[in-house]
């Protein structure tokens, strides 16, 4: 399959003893939004937290634009073009805004420059803080930071991990919009539970469950599917 | 307690104990008698060690100052005093009257700070003890020291090894108890991890300065029969080489065992005594803390439960846990 | 007056030249969170390949440049063989680095011979100006300019560079800096390496300054670094700057007002700071 851009191939994966990830496959198209669906623990952290290698893949591949990332380090997974926005966000608390950016900032070419404007204009309190340390952001600014810093580079494919954690849902709608604006030009594999934002901006969808991939199909079909939805998302 | 319940690791004790008295009448070199008694002293310093390192969890750099002050008190007691065995009695007491002053104010002043913290305040401790006997001369006769006379009966070394083997046998099972009490296990509680012992109603502090108490206890009755062993005195029982040398033998012995020390303590004066004697052959066993330095870092990476904690995991099949703190640090 | 503007330089001359020794050990233990306590093996290799090197060449400059490529290399090296196993446990890291400073001190002996030996500054550093009443010799300007240097230079790299940001952000949150496509493996080696390189020296330096050298600077240096960093606050590089001009000048004028004392100033220093404020003099709780 020459269009899929990354693929996981039954991998599993431990958590120290835990064995966390029992077989998870599944493929991301270019192009459009993936969403990995699954309770509260079922693996879908640890799915992306797998893909950039930030735990070891114990057995199964991950091919990312179809070369083997499964055995790479973190930073060279990263630079292959794959942005990460984890569910913490990680935002630097003692760099200012302006700082968190220049670290991400690989290059400082014209490409990176334009995606940095064209960042700066979806999320206009980054560029009103920019001198504030990461850490006196709110809940919402600091989600829109760490978007920002996995776009600015050229990346392929942005992994986010539930954008929509513990914000107002004003501020879900405005990173639903950006998200909704960024894949215009960038593949995106979201975790996300709220269904809302999720069903919105989904195109594919896979279910995780206890460790593995049960289900996939288009949003649009789940969106009819009630017995799906209560068996695995408990969505009556 | 009764003989049959005993167990199998406290008969094994009690045999080498009683094979340990034969020594001095099978090896009567002097020399070799000598070092036999300093393993013996340096074995109780070691343990005294590892109550507070391997049963609490607490690095100081400043244990040296309770050793030196063991040997100053006998010291000057003898010295001042008639060379009476009733003397040596009051400069014991004494030793271990200061031991405890000092070590409870050292533990409420110390004991709340972080590891590194701790270990650089007792060793600035331990440092102004060292300067303090090297200034007031009147009393320590600063760096050059002094020696003095002992009464007939300790003056004998087949006696000075009977009394060093007897109060090694004393403190092992001694404190072999007091780490198995339930005391023991709340100290192990707060080596494994302080916070939640705290949180489960245990005043961590008290049980770690009691800790701390024993421990300065123990290091001062060392100092008492090294100083006794030696018949002199100077600002060296003050050096810090000294809390590194009881801190590498804890170590490689196996933290947290009690007999780790000891074995510690043993393979360490054996090995200075023997491959300083090589320096004739080569120059290069002058340097012998080179093969001593090394050996230590490869048990700190690769058995970080020493000899005999390897040992005994072995045997037991427990996994394997090396010294750690509980606070999240940086960089994996 | 002129007494205590002469013993003020002195204490400062004194007090850059702990901070060179502090430096190197502040950025491993501020930024890595590592306890390097073979830091005084770093210093003493510096101080004995510089003046070796000084010594065989007739040019301090080489000494100089010998005693820091010196430090860079055994900072990888304990990098990588003594470091590497242990990051984020304080206890082992303690322990392993404190055996590894007696290898390197004694290791001295092996390659440049157990005794003593004396440092003379390059002739272009001796001597001194006449201000007024007061004399302000040569070497300490100089020991104050290299420290002012050092200062500036590396607060610049922390606060202003991409590099000082990054290393800065590896702190805070290792992963997500790897996740931003950053090998923070090599940084954090690089780090240490100039930690080490600082090390070094600071022993070049201090070789010179006191005259002499031998190889049990090692423990003791390192026993000071660790006092002064402690009281500065565990990893704070102003704080670094400011203890060590303290424990400088409370040594320059306890030499001279109170001789007694003046050997036990750097652990009363600390006792009283430690007592009074745990966390150091700018340390964060």
């Amino acid at each position: 399959m020459s269009s899929s851009l990354l693929k996981l191939d039954q991998v599993e994966a431990y958590i120290q003893k835990f064995h966390i990830l029992q077989g998870v496959s599944f493929e991301v198209e270019k192009g459009g939004v993936t969403v990995l669906l699954g309770r509260n623990g079922a693996g879908k952290t640890t799915t992306l937290r797998t893909i950039m290698g930030l735990n070891q893949v114990g057995k199964g591949t991950i091919t990312f634009n179809g070369e083997n990332i499964g055995d790479l380090q973190t930073h060279q997974i990263a630079n292959k073009g794959i942005g990460y926005v984890p569910e913490d966000q990680g935002v630097f608390g003692d760099l200012t805004v302006g700082e968190n950016m220049r670290v991400a900032m690989k290059k400082e070419d014209e490409e990176t420059t334009r995606r940095m404007e064209w960042v700066l204009e979806l999320f206009p309190d980054l560029k009103k803080f920019w001198k504030k340390p990461g850490g006196a952001l709110s809940g919402g600014q600091k989600q829109m930071l760490a978007i920002a810093r996995a776009y600015v580079n050229e990346n392929e494919l942005l992994l986010i991990d539930e954008p929509s954690k513990g914000l107002a849902p004003i501020i879900v709608d405005k990173v639903t919009e950006s998200i909704e604006q960024m894949k215009e030009n960038t593949t995106i594999l979201l975790v996300e539970q709220n269904f809302m934002m999720a069903s919105k901006i989904g195109n594919q969808f896979f279910i995780i469950d206890d460790g593995k991939t049960v289900h996939k199909g288009q949003m649009e079909e789940l969106k009819q599917d009630k017995v799906l939805m209560k068996k695995y998302l408990g969505i009556a | 307690m009764n003989i049959r319940r005993m167990e199998k690791s406290t008969w094994i004790f009690i045999i080498i104990s009683l094979l340990l008295f034969i020594v001095p009448f099978i090896v009567t070199g002097r020399s070799m008698q000598f070092t036999i008694i300093q393993i013996f002293i340096f074995a109780i310093f070691a343990m005294s060690y590892d109550i507070l390192l391997g049963f609490t969890g607490i690095i100081s750099f400043g244990h040296v100052m309770f050793f030196g002050i063991g040997a100053y008190s006998t010291a000057v007691i003898m010295d001042r005093m008639d060379a009476t065995v009733m003397s040596f009695f009051v400069a014991i007491l004494i030793a271990v009257f200061i031991a405890v002053i000092v070590s409870f104010i050292v533990g409420v002043l110390t004991l709340r700070l972080k590891s590194h913290f701790y270990a650089m305040l007792t060793l600035a401790l331990a440092g102004l003890f060292l300067v303090a006997a090297e200034k007031w001369r009147s009393l320590t006769g600063g760096n050059d020291g002094f020696t003095f006379r002992l009464p007939e009966i300790l003056r004998d070394s087949h006696n000075l090894y009977m009394l060093c083997l007897v109060s090694l046998l004393l403190f092992f099972f001694g404190l072999r108890r007091f780490t198995k009490s339930p005391f023991g296990r709340v100290l192990m509680a707060i080596r494994e991890n302080e916070a939640r012992t705290e949180s489960l109603g245990y005043k961590v502090l008290h049980y770690k300065v009691i800790a701390s108490v024993v421990a300065g206890v123990v290091a001062s009755i060392a100092g008492v029969l090294y100083a006794l062993s030696l018949r002199f005195v100077n600002t060296g029982v003050f050096a810090t080489d000294l809390t590194i040398d009881v801190l590498l033998m804890t170590i490689i012995g196996g933290v947290g065992t009690l007999v780790g020390p000891i074995l510690g303590a043993g393979l360490v004066e054996f090995a200075h005594h023997w491959l300083s004697g090589l320096s004739d052959v080569h120059w290069i066993f002058d340097r012998w803390i080179i093969l001593y330095g090394t050996v230590y870092i490869l048990v700190v990476i690769f058995f970080p439960l020493g000899i005999v904690g390897t040992i005994q995991s072995k045997l037991t099949n427990r996994p394997v846990k090396g010294l750690q703190d509980n606070r999240k640090a940086v960089g994996k | 007056m002129d007494l205590i503007i002469s013993l003020t330089v002195n204490g400062l001359a004194t007090g850059m030249l702990i901070f060179l020794l502090a430096a190197g050990l502040t950025l491993i233990f501020g930024l890595m969170s590592v306890l390097n306590f073979a830091h005084g093996g770093l210093f003493i290799w510096g101080a004995y390949t510089g003046v070796w090197s000084f010594q065989m060449t007739g040019s301090f400059i080489v000494g100089i440049i010998v005693a820091i490529i010196t430090g860079l290399l055994l900072g990888l090296v304990t990098e990588r063989l003594i470091i590497r196993p242990v990051y984020g446990n304080h206890i082992q890291q303690i322990l392993i680095t404190l055996g590894f400073m007696l290898v390197l001190q004694e290791f001295i002996k092996v390659v440049f011979g157990p005794d003593q030996k004396a440092v003379f500054p390059p002739e272009i550093l001796q001597g001194s100006f006449l201000v007024g009443d007061i004399v302000l010799i040569k070497y300490r300007l100089f020991i104050i300019a290299v420290g002012l240097l050092i200062f500036i230079v590396s607060s610049f790299i922390l606060k202003r560079t991409r590099v000082g940001l990054i290393v800065r952000a590896g702190v805070m949150n290792k992963e997500m800096v790897q996740s931003l496509g950053i090998n923070i493996k090599l940084v954090f080696m690089l780090v240490f390496m100039v930690g080490a390189g600082l090390a070094a020296l600071s022993g070049i330096m201090h070789a010179v300054y006191s005259g002499v050298i031998y190889a049990e600077m090692g423990l003791e240096f390192s026993i000071l670094a660790f006092i002064v960093v402690v009281i500065g606050g565990m990893g704070s590089f102003s704080g670094s700057l400011f203890a060590a001009i303290l424990v400088g000048l409370a040594q320059a004028f306890m030499a001279y007002y109170v001789p007694a004392l003046s050997l036990a100033v750097n652990m009363l220093l600390m006792t009283v700071v430690l007592i009074f404020r745990p966390q150091g003099l700018f340390g964060k709780e």
